[in-house]
């Protein structure tokens, strides 16, 4: 997720008090949205992205960019020193370090001759699938029709 | 500024334009369908000389921040206020406005068309917004519309204010760098879908001496329709931010992208892709080539994620409370499967 979880909140408690309260009509129905303003306003310091998605993803990103190293040897410099750059601790921040190594091993593989570049492909090719797959796995159908009809 | 203050701006403006006696507004609405520009639809009565006549129209603001930011709605107006009388079904649009002593930003006004705006989403049903009937009338319809446009004479029509693209792969490169700026702007972490993707169109950068007008957003969501059955009209073609100068694949690409077929394999729910390419090769006279439509799948893909991450930097920093912008974060993987659907390194790809 690229907004932080405490800006997501915000930006709900903002949109339940600015632009929905002001037409909420009943008292009951009001007391339920400012109910819900309140759990949102006292969740939003005791969360933080699931640890056990966050390990997937770290796992994969490591496991890929260790194929590449690999195989490619002295032509992996670049990538050996952005894994190297990505901290231990905390996760959060350690899968951060992670995807900016795989960009880097992106752009390292995009610059090789062909022959070379397709042996470090696959497992990052791998990687981006199951990870793909994963980051949808987790989301919930969509209510975009009901968001643009209003 | 509330709605009805809104409003009460709306008629004065209209009354000056109009030359009206008075203009008294009966309506007025914001839509919610489009997530870039504030769009207000409304009417008015108009009395002159004793006569009172109704009359539709939809006033499209800029807005405080949002997808497209930087705004400047002046093109667009151009191109539509030339197009004004033309057979392509635009709609009609006499003002620009950008004082803000009137709307407190910049705004056009046009003539509201006929019809309703069918939206890429699926229905309970699963099915997309067009029975059978209906697709098979819109689809020849819009594949004409799109050769109707690619064929205009931009130059006889003054629109070289929005910057001819140099020959050869000038057209293809100035789209993608327009959209990596956009990407950079956002602020955000490039992810390795992404420039995966990005490295690949810097290095397929097809090369065309074709260059025509490009409507920038042409797809399901952008077109009026009069539903009725196999006599199933178009009957306007909206949304003309990203209007511009260059391939005119990249239109057909983005209508035909997987981004506008709401879970069904019809592009932009009216047929398949191939089908709806072929329609609109014959109806143009124009051979459909393969190499640059993949350059402009990707690149679609790629759009999307801009606008999106333009959207979410706005929301990020406080710049609007609009919390639909919000919904693109848990939206991005979607996109990102997309890429790896296109790019082939996810199975179903092309």
């Amino acid at each position: 997720m690229l907004v932080p979880l405490e800006t997501l909140i915000d930006g709900v408690v903002r949109a339940l008090t600015e632009a929905v309260a002001p037409d909420v009509g009943t008292r009951y129905a009001r007391g339920q949205l400012f109910a819900a303003v309140d759990v949102l306003r006292n969740l939003r310091d005791r969360i933080e992205e699931k640890a056990a998605l966050q390990r997937l993803e770290t796992e994969s990103a490591e496991a890929a960019l260790g194929a590449v190293i690999a195989a490619l040897g002295d032509e992996a410099r670049a990538v050996v020193a952005a894994l190297a750059e990505a901290p231990a601790e905390p996760p959060a921040a350690r899968l951060v370090g992670l995807r900016a190594a795989l960009v880097r091993a992106l752009a390292v593989v995009d610059a090789l001759p062909p022959a070379l570049a397709a042996r470090a492909r696959p497992p990052l090719a791998e990687h981006l699938a199951m990870q793909a797959l994963r980051d949808v796995t987790v989301l919930k159908p969509s209510l975009l029709a009901e968001i643009s009809r209003g | 500024m509330d709605t009805a203050e809104i409003g009460a701006r709306l008629e004065r403006f209209l009354a000056a334009r109009l030359a009206a006696d008075a203009v008294h507004l009966a309506r007025l609405e914001r839509s919610t369908e489009g997530f870039s520009q504030e769009t207000f639809s409304f009417d008015v009565d108009v009395e002159r000389a004793g006569r009172r006549e109704r009359r539709g129209y939809v006033a499209k603001r800029e807005p405080v921040a949002g997808l497209l930011e930087p705004y400047d709605l002046e093109p667009e107006f151009r191109v539509l206020h030339a197009l004004s009388a033309d057979p392509l079904p635009s709609p009609p649009t006499p003002w620009f406005e950008r004082d803000p002593a009137v709307l407190e930003r910049p705004f056009y006004v046009m003539e509201r068309l006929p019809g309703e705006v069918p939206i890429p989403a699926a229905g309970p049903d699963g099915c997309g917004p067009f029975d059978d009937a209906e697709r098979a009338a819109l689809a020849p319809a819009l594949a004409g519309a799109l050769a109707r446009l690619h064929a205009l004479d931009w130059r006889a029509r003054g629109f070289t204010f929005l910057g001819v693209p140099e020959p050869g792969r000038g057209a293809a490169s100035r789209e993608l760098a327009r959209w990596e700026a956009r990407i950079a702007a956002a602020g955000f972490p490039p992810s390795p879908p992404l420039t995966d993707a990005l490295l690949w169109l810097r290095r397929h950068t097809p090369a065309s001496d074709e260059v025509t007008l490009v409507h920038g957003d042409y797809r399901l969501g952008n077109f009026l329709v009069e539903r009725a059955g196999s006599a199933t009209k178009l009957t306007g073609i909206l949304d003309w931010e990203m209007v511009h100068l260059g391939d005119p694949l990249e239109d057909l690409a983005w209508c035909t992208s997987r981004l506008w077929r709401a879970g069904t394999p019809h592009a932009s729910c009216l047929c398949a892709a191939e089908e709806f390419d072929a329609l609109y090769a014959e109806t143009a006279r124009r051979r459909v080539d393969p190499e640059r439509l993949r350059f402009y799948e990707l690149l679609s893909v790629v759009k999307m994620i801009a606008i999106m991450l333009t959207g979410l930097r706005a929301f990020n920093e406080g710049r609007t409370p609009d919390l639909r912008l919000a919904i693109f974060d848990h939206q991005l993987p979607f996109l990102e499967l997309m890429l790896g659907m296109v790019r082939g390194w996810l199975a179903g790809g092309a």
